[in-house]
């Protein structure tokens, strides 16, 4: 076995300076820059998280408090006003907290309605398993946007219908995702045998299935955040967001509708484009790091055996 | 309690026309307490479909599985629950046998919560159990991944006793050991066997072990059970 090991990490050292020496590529090197990359993530991540719980901490004024409008960058005003005379600094650090909001809440129900439909439909396979893949294969094809633009035109513009919908609108990659990893568990060896001992088939799923999902529920968490804060953007952007509630999509749908573009104020429409890219950048790139480390664990196992 | 097989059929369908391959056909055999039940037979012959057959987690195609002359389809809850705790099965993989994300400890008290075991008797009953395994009370602490292959098969075999069986299906419990820990198993196995008047299905395809282990043998052979 140990000898085994030495040759494989012999072998793969050999391919490695072979790769270095003769294509001028270093595995190693982008290996590091990747593990910085995500770490990098991870800071961006903390810093948009930490503005988004005290966000009366960093803003140097309330969100809702006047000014004269349209006033271009200075020191009294780092990022200047808007058309209606707020500080648009404030306005920014006060939207990291709705923005982030919708996207994690609306993960939340997406990836508990991926959960369950997954769990279920892997565990118990058979007709309930061809009904809910049927179902999952319907709301797979619907087009997301049209359809949320028909019921925000519809339904009452508001923080919550659009996070109510975005989430049940995206739980069906979650559930594909679930669904294959529950049928490989349900024929490992301790599912069987907890089967054969008599648990009931909800303890098996909540206790012996479950725990085993995390790693790969935690990545598709991410991802449907990152992808729900974008979508958030999409429609504020279009005016179908909660003009109460301002939201860094708000702020680009106002710079666009109220004169932002056509003073050519850059320091309205920017830094609301640079924080969305910036946070989803830094979710989704927590979201890879989490996929990474699953590949290497998997591999890692291969080798074990 | 007597478990018998009558009859049994496994046909696995496939394709667009539904298909049927049959595995196995007419198979009729019955376990006894405190004896072995040698299944031999070449890879691929529904030797460890038969085996999950007769522990109640997959159907047969026609015929039945007896206990205590009831068909298992049919059986009434209380009935059926009964038979869960008394036809147990032992699988191939050791290091597959236990939750990895779990301590042993949790697997093994879960066991014991399922029987509804006061915590005082808890302890007593794992102490008893880690005895009769032959293995130190630190593997408890421990994960499955730190834990040698005997061991997990150990501590598999000590479980699976903890819901007092009358029957157990052994699945090739040993091809995944080294030959030394093989013969502490089977040893162990003999043990248990002789204590508590367990009756085991073996099924292997190593006849040094069936021959070691069985009072009767069957080869199951395409798809015929014959008995030697």
């Amino acid at each position: 076995m140990m000898q085994r090991e030495v040759y494989l990490q012999k072998n793969t050292r050999q391919w490695k300076d072979f790769i270095a020496n003769y294509l001028d590529l270093d595995v190693r090197k982008y290996k590091r820059a990747l593990k910085k990359f995500n770490r990098g993530g991870l800071f961006l991540f903390a810093f948009f998280l930490i503005l988004a719980l005290f966000p009366s901490l960093f803003a140097p004024y309330s969100p809702t408090e006047r000014f004269i409008s349209y006033e271009a960058p200075s020191t009294v005003h780092l990022l200047g006003t808007n058309d209606i005379g707020n500080d648009i600094l404030s306005e920014l650090i006060y939207g990291a907290r709705i923005s982030m909001m919708v996207g994690f809440a609306s993960a939340c129900i997406s990836t508990l309605i991926g959960l369950m439909i997954g769990l279920c439909s892997g565990y118990f396979r058979g007709t309930l398993d061809e009904l809910l893949m049927g179902f999952t294969d319907v709301v797979l094809t619907i087009p997301k946007i049209p359809l949320i633009i028909i019921l925000g035109a519809f339904l009452h513009p508001s923080i919550w219908t659009l996070i109510l919908v975005l989430g049940l609108l995206s739980w069906e990659s979650i559930a594909r995702v679930v669904r294959s990893k529950t049928l490989q568990l349900r024929e490992s060896g301790y599912v069987k045998s907890a089967r054969c001992m008599g648990f009931s088939s909800f303890h098996i799923m909540i206790s012996d299935i479950f725990p085993n999902l995390i790693h790969v529920l935690l990545p598709k968490f991410m991802l449907a955040t990152a992808s729900a804060m974008i979508s958030e953007t999409s429609l504020s952007f279009l005016g179908l967001g909660d003009i109460s509630m301002k939201s860094w999509g708000i702020m680009l749908s106002f710079a666009f509708s109220r004169g932002g573009f056509i003073r050519d104020m850059w320091w309205w429409y920017i830094p609301p484009g640079i924080c969305i890219t910036l946070c989803v950048m830094s979710i989704a790139l927590i979201g890879f790091g989490f996929e990474g480390r699953e590949k290497e664990n998997e591999k890692r196992g291969v080798d074990a055996e | 309690m007597s478990l018998k097989a009558k009859n049994l059929s496994k046909t696995y369908s496939s394709g667009l026309l539904r298909e049927g391959k049959c595995i196995f056909r007419e198979v009729s055999f019955e376990l006894e307490p405190g004896k072995t039940f040698g299944l031999m037979g070449p890879s691929g012959e529904g030797k460890s479909t038969l085996g999950r057959i007769i522990a109640g987690l997959e159907r047969p195609t026609e015929g039945a599985v007896l206990f205590n002359g009831n068909p298992l389809s049919g059986m009434k809850k209380t009935e059926y629950a009964t038979f869960r705790r008394r036809v147990q099965m032992m699988f191939q993989d050791p290091t597959d046998a236990f939750n990895p994300r779990k301590r042993i400890e949790n697997s093994i008290s879960e066991v014991l919560k399922l029987l509804d075991t006061p915590r005082t008797e808890r302890i007593r009953r794992t102490k008893e159990m880690l005895k009769t395994a032959g293995l130190p009370e630190e593997v408890l602490s421990r994960y499955p991944a730190q834990l040698s292959g005997g061991q997990l098969q150990r501590l598999a075999l000590g479980r699976i006793l903890l819901l007092d069986p009358e029957y157990i299906v052994l699945d090739e419990p040993t091809s995944a050991l080294d030959v030394s820990v093989q013969a502490q198993i089977l040893h162990l196995l003999k043990k248990v066997q002789a204590e508590q008047k367990i009756g085991y299905l073996l099924i292997s395809h190593d006849e040094a072990i069936i021959r070691f282990m069985s009072e009767r043998v069957g080869i199951l052979e395409n798809g015929q059970l014959d008995m030697i």
